[in-house]
């Protein structure tokens, strides 16, 4: 395909190129399928909308939200599963449903609600990239919407208050964390020999919560101890996203 | 829920009840009243069961476990999802049979308030998770897709793992089971389901193995 494929995201650090789990989930996919990727990393210009990060822009299409990024990428014929059977092509779309359900609150909690996290880390990271006046508001309104996704999946009347809700999804995570690790096993990805969907998602969701340096930790103390998921995301990293100009070669793990 | 509970081979009575969300300790239902005990919402529930003495999983080794927990959250992230925007959020739907219906043990005006008040819950629910601004069609998209999984994992198999029901075959069962048989102003959706006819299979053998008592004496 000529056309061009940008995407924009929020930017990198902590050696991850970016700290956003959704935007992380996208490069993976396109590294994974060696779909050619712009990346447009969100900055302090006013240029382009940073509401629904990551959004794909091809000529005719605006594409928002990693599913239908990733199924659209899947139509340009970019598909890192075509070597998945049925069967494991209906676990992938089990274990994210998983990871969306048991892992993402608590992920959210950590960056967004935390409030050692949050006010330390989280909001000068994102504030120092979003032009003045915005940067006084979006980190706001994205902690708040966090919270209102958590509360709301999660949260049960009358526990409509964070603590109450928080030793929960905490305990579901870590259950979550367990049930990849089992199932991950000693394997080099979750499906054999080369990565698909499940682990750019994996990926997406883990490696922000294991490199980024936060004060309140338990979580990623948790993640720490299950050594084939931290395996898997160096893996990736160093596979896919060494710095600088990096080719996309199949499985080119010679360093 | 009742389908779980007889495939444990519990005893069980089910009743109907107006206030029931009320009643229930955690605002949800189903829940369940043993002795001076109340239960709410399926993974308690199971749990409870399980310290009783009665597991439908022991069986399962932990990988299998691990997937039979995600294909769980698949069917809640998806089926459920799916039935309650199409019971809240899809605008024919409520107008005809939805606000009547959760409002009609109430007397004028509280059916109307109360059936509002959980419309506006559900639609601040969908939009907290993305799916405020999915249309009728994408929504129909999910569910194909999430039954197609189903399907694909179920394959010929009596059950979805071994040849013993667990969790997941209640859960699956008591979804399906509800999409093909509640009236709604279409048909779209559970022509969807009926596109795949091992789930059909699937759930009209449970329907005889565990609603008709036929095959009670199966169960070890």
């Amino acid at each position: 395909m000529a056309a061009p494929l940008e995407l924009s995201c929020w930017g990198g650090g902590w050696g991850l190129p970016s700290v956003h789990s959704e935007s992380l989930v996208v490069m993976a996919y396109a590294k994974f399928s060696g779909a050619p990727l712009k990346v447009n990393v969100i900055d302090k210009t006013w240029r382009g909308s940073r509401g629904d990060v990551p959004i794909l822009t091809t000529e005719d299409n605006i594409v928002s939200q990693p599913a239908k990024i990733l199924n659209f990428l899947r139509k340009q014929k970019y598909n890192a599963d075509c070597e998945l059977s049925a069967k494991q092509g209906a676990d992938t779309l089990a274990y994210i449903a998983l990871l969306e359900e048991k892992l993402l609150p608590a992920v959210l909690h950590t960056f967004w609600v935390e409030n050692d996290n949050y006010f330390t880390v989280t909001k000068p990271w994102f504030a120092s990239r979003i032009p003045f006046p915005l940067s006084l508001i979006l980190p706001g309104r994205m902690s708040r919407g966090a919270l209102n996704r958590i509360l709301l999946t999660r949260g049960e009347p009358p526990l409509y208050h964070v603590n109450e809700v928080e030793a929960k999804i905490y305990r579901d995570a870590k259950e979550c964390l367990n049930l990849l690790s089992n199932r991950l096993g000693t394997s080099q990805f979750f499906f054999g020999d080369t990565p698909s969907t499940l682990d750019a998602y994996v990926f997406g969701f883990l490696a922000p919560l294991y490199k980024v340096h936060f004060p309140k930790v338990h979580l990623q103390e948790h993640l720490k101890q299950l050594s084939n998921l931290c395996r898997l995301c160096d893996d990736i990293l160093n596979s896919y996203f060494r710095h600088g100009p990096v080719a996309f070669s199949s499985m080119n793990r010679n360093q | 829920m009742v389908a779980f509970l007889q495939m444990c081979n519990l005893p069980i009575r089910v009743e109907c009840r107006a206030n029931a969300e009320y009643m229930s300790p955690s605002g949800k239902v189903p829940f369940i009243h043993v002795g001076n005990q109340v239960v709410s919402e399926l993974g308690p529930i199971v749990q409870f069961v399980k310290a009783k003495g009665h597991s439908l999983s022991d069986g399962l080794d932990e990988v299998q476990k691990a997937e039979m927990k995600a294909y769980m959250e698949l069917v809640n992230n998806m089926l459920l999802t799916a039935e309650l925007y199409l019971q809240w959020c899809d605008e024919a739907t409520v107008g005809e049979i939805t606000h009547a219906r959760y409002g009609s043990p109430y007397p004028w005006p509280l059916n109307h308030i109360l059936a509002y008040q959980k419309q506006w819950e559900v639609k601040r629910k969908m939009k907290a998770i993305g799916w405020g601004n999915k249309t009728l069609d994408q929504v129909l998209e999910d569910v194909d897709q999430c039954c197609q999984a189903l399907s694909q994992r179920l394959g010929t198999q009596h059950y979805f793992f071994n040849k013993q029901p667990t969790e997941l075959d209640a859960l699956v069962f008591g979804h399906l089971y509800t999409i093909l048989t509640t009236q709604l102003t279409s048909d779209e959706l559970s022509e969807k389901v009926k596109n795949y006819s091992n789930l059909l299979a699937f759930c009209r053998r449970i329907e005889q193995c565990y609603f008709e008592d036929q095959c009670k004496g199966r169960l070890s």
